[in-house]
């Protein structure tokens, strides 16, 4: 097989997209659903055929040249390697359970082309961020999956508040953005070139003050697609889309794009030990950031979106403490159980006839299809990190990254990883004790379960709880097996001593029964939610929207305000309507001197006449006088 | 016997004073064109004593050549007063503003 087949991995999706965005409400239903769905399943198909390319140094393929002007040469180029395969491997395969749930889901809206090719073109963007070669496709990417993100967000736009959240996320990820391409700009002055595997290669020789500041922007440009804490008020708005958009794109795939960015340069990124720092402290803050507030939180996919912000900072910290293998094993893991929260959760809404508030829920257990509350549980138990799950594994072996790192600085992350994990596992008991526990309370009538939205939950239920073997840490009898796939790629080797080992997973054992206690004390019987400054505080994000609203948007619309009304429309509309106003007064004087009347002309001229002829006269009497 | 050139101009000019007079105090159509006739003669009067004065013949036959298109213009702006009258009923010169800014 030729490499150039590759590029059939992004480029189907991408096809399927175009066909649906022409031709979609032209052909039949069924036949745009298929192709949405073939779309992102042939390229997991081909993902899986074109394993063997990525062993070893993987394979490049040049599509080709993009741009060439004297010594900038970008070609349109892939590269599957070892760290691009899983992750691909992951994005087509949670895509494709996605779209099927999304053909169930919305088998009653009307505008299924734009949603289709909408999701399929994110798939692509999304690719193309995974399996770019240079920055520059991944920069395309990187747009793309902000453009797809922001259409679909603002899927139901005719609602003010959907188009309100869409534009916020794309302006938030936005201002990441820009530092993102301003780092390339810099990689490339520096090192002249824009290939990724090259910049790795010369990371060394950067000096050490730049490679902090670009550093510091790529990690800037990855907390806005990440949701991590200076640009993270965006995700909770963004459940506004549909919930396939939800699971899709803000839980398992785009938000991991910043960890997947900063795994992309590590190589970079390593070397300034300051970043490593900040990207830790980023991450451990965010992660504790989310799990208080989505304690607090009443609309069950906010609870989702603050808990992915959460998991997405143990990325962070993962990648911070140095082990990328850690963190793409929690990114793998997490993008399959919060896929299959999130569609369970769309199952559960359902359910409760459109109702998003926990508190009017209640009793679902046995409202709906039986398996329903053992899916979700499944989800639950790996977000609490209840022992054995995948994302038990996985959040361990990145406190365990954390607490064997060399500097003592990192065992206050740990503290807070800690407390992270023993809050995370509270608000996902309480979530699931409020929604299944007790009598139902709400009001709504349950919609019917398309088999669409439910058997593609069972494959996400299975590789979350068995995600674990993926990458089973060695004290338990694994293999490590993601470790060793990344080989040079995976990052600081994490090596403890078998028994803080297991102290550390007991622990996390103790920890994860806390929470768990904890909820059931407080949730097992329902109560009606507490309401204070501490639940008002924690509900509203810590009032991180009004905190912005005050330091930025404010200040803006009043700069903007001032330069509409202040300078365009006073100063320079003002200036150009007072010549206007006195060019029609000195017009409508001069009209007046026409007045139409006869007598009025020849007096007139005949005034006209005397002057000219006294004017004359004394001319005569002045060339006389000579 | 002559009459002395000075003469012939000073009668002239108040001919021509006469009728601008009428031209510019009185209201009625008819009457302006009247003082436009007494001027336009003033000035072939001064035609007039300027030939006999300079023993030339241009001035007579200027002066002739005045008296014809003084018809021609009479003939013009007497069918126009006609045409006014029919309009609005009318002769005096203000009531015909239609051309006012």
């Amino acid at each position: 097989m030729n490499e150039s087949l590759l590029f059939l991995i992004p480029l189907m999706p991408l096809f399927c997209a175009v066909i649906n965005m022409l031709f979609g409400m032209r052909l039949p239903r069924l036949f745009a659903e298929v192709m949405a769905v073939i779309g992102v399943a042939s390229a997991f198909v081909l993902t899986v055929l074109f394993w063997g390319y990525a062993e070893g140094e993987g394979t490049r393929a040049v599509l080709f040249t993009w741009l060439n002007s004297g010594t900038v040469d970008v070609s349109f180029a892939l590269n599957f390697d070892r760290l691009a395969a899983p992750m691909t491997l992951m994005v087509t395969g949670v895509a494709t359970l996605i779209h099927l749930y999304a053909v169930g889901y919305m088998h009653k809206e009307d505008d299924y082309a734009r949603f289709f090719s909408l999701l399929n073109l994110f798939v692509f963007a999304m690719l193309a961020i995974v399996l770019a070669d240079n920055m520059l496709v991944l920069f395309l990417g990187w747009e793309g999956v902000g453009l797809c993100s922001y259409g679909l967000i603002g899927f139901w736009y005719r609602k003010l508040e959907n188009a309100k959240a869409g534009t916020k996320a794309f302006l938030v990820t936005r201002v990441g953005d820009v530092f993102l391409g301003i780092a390339l700009l810099w990689l490339f002055a520096v090192t002249g070139t824009l290939s990724i595997s090259e910049i790795n290669a010369q990371a060394t020789s950067i000096s050490s003050g730049v490679v902090l500041a670009v550093s510091l922007l790529l990690l800037l440009g990855a907390c806005g697609k990440s949701a991590q804490l200076p640009l993270m008020t965006w995700l909770a708005d963004a459940m506004a889309g549909p919930t396939p958009v939800s699971a899709l794109i803000h839980a398992a795939t785009m938000v991991t794009a910043g960890v997947y960015l900063l795994c992309r340069l590590f190589p970079l990124v390593s070397l300034s030990p300051v970043a490593m720092m900040a990207i830790t402290a980023i991450g451990a803050l965010t992660a504790i950031y989310a799990a208080t507030c989505a304690m607090a939180q009443r609309e069950i996919k906010r609870v989702l979106a603050y808990s992915t912000m959460s998991q997405v900072g143990y990325m962070f910290m993962a990648v911070g403490a140095g082990t990328v293998a850690g963190a793409m094993f929690h990114l793998l893991t997490h993008a399959f159980f919060k896929a299959l929260l999130f569609m369970t959760a769309g199952c559960i809404i359902h359910l409760a006839g459109d109702e998003n508030d926990i508190f009017k829920m209640g009793g679902l257990r046995r409202r709906g299809p039986v398996e329903l509350f053992w899916i979700f549980l499944a989800g639950a138990v790996c977000l609490a990190g209840l022992p054995l799950t995948g994302g038990f594994f996985s959040k361990d072996g990145i406190l365990l990254a954390l607490f064997t790192h060399p500097d003592p600085t990192y065992k206050i992350f740990w503290l807070i990883g800690v407390v992270t994990a023993l809050l995370t596992a509270f608000y996902t008991f309480r979530l699931v004790y409020l929604v299944f526990a007790g009598e139902y309370r709400g009001t709504g009538h349950p919609h019917s379960l398309p088999l669409l939205m439910r058997w593609p939950l069972w494959p996400l239920a299975l590789l979350g709880l068995l995600g674990g073997l993926f990458n089973l840490p060695a004290f338990v009898g694994g293999g490590e097996t993601l470790h060793h796939w990344y080989d040079d790629l995976a990052g600081r080797a994490v090596t403890a001593s078998h028994e803080v080992e297991w102290m550390l997973v007991g622990l996390a054992v103790a920890i994860a029964a806390l929470g768990w206690f904890a909820a059931h004390r407080r949730y097992r019987i329902y109560q009606a939610p507490t309401e204070n400054a501490v639940t008002r505080f924690l509900l509203n994000g810590w009032y991180a929207d009004a905190l912005v609203d005050r330091l930025f948007v404010r200040p803006f619309t009043a700069m903007a305000r001032f330069c509409s009304s202040g300078c365009d429309r006073s100063l320079f509309d003002g200036t150009l309507s007072i010549l206007a106003k006195m060019a029609s007064g000195w017009g409508s004087l001069l009209t007046q001197m026409t007045t139409g009347r006869l007598t009025t002309y020849l007096s007139t001229f005949a005034w006209g006449f005397l002057i000219l002829l006294g004017w004359f006269l004394l001319k005569l009497v002045d060339g006389g006088g000579h | 016997m002559m009459i002395p050139f000075g003469h012939a101009l000073a009668f002239a000019a108040v001919l021509f004073v006469l009728g601008l007079t009428c031209v510019l105090l009185r209201r009625q159509i008819l009457m302006i064109l009247i003082g436009v006739e007494i001027m336009l003669n003033a000035a072939s009067l001064v035609f007039v004593a300027a030939s006999a004065y300079w023993q030339q013949v241009d001035g007579q036959i200027f002066s002739i050549m005045l008296m014809a298109i003084t018809a021609a213009e009479v003939a013009v702006a007497l069918a126009m007063v006609v045409y006014l009258w029919r309009r609005k009923r009318t002769l005096i010169a203000d009531d015909f503003n239609g051309m006012r800014g």
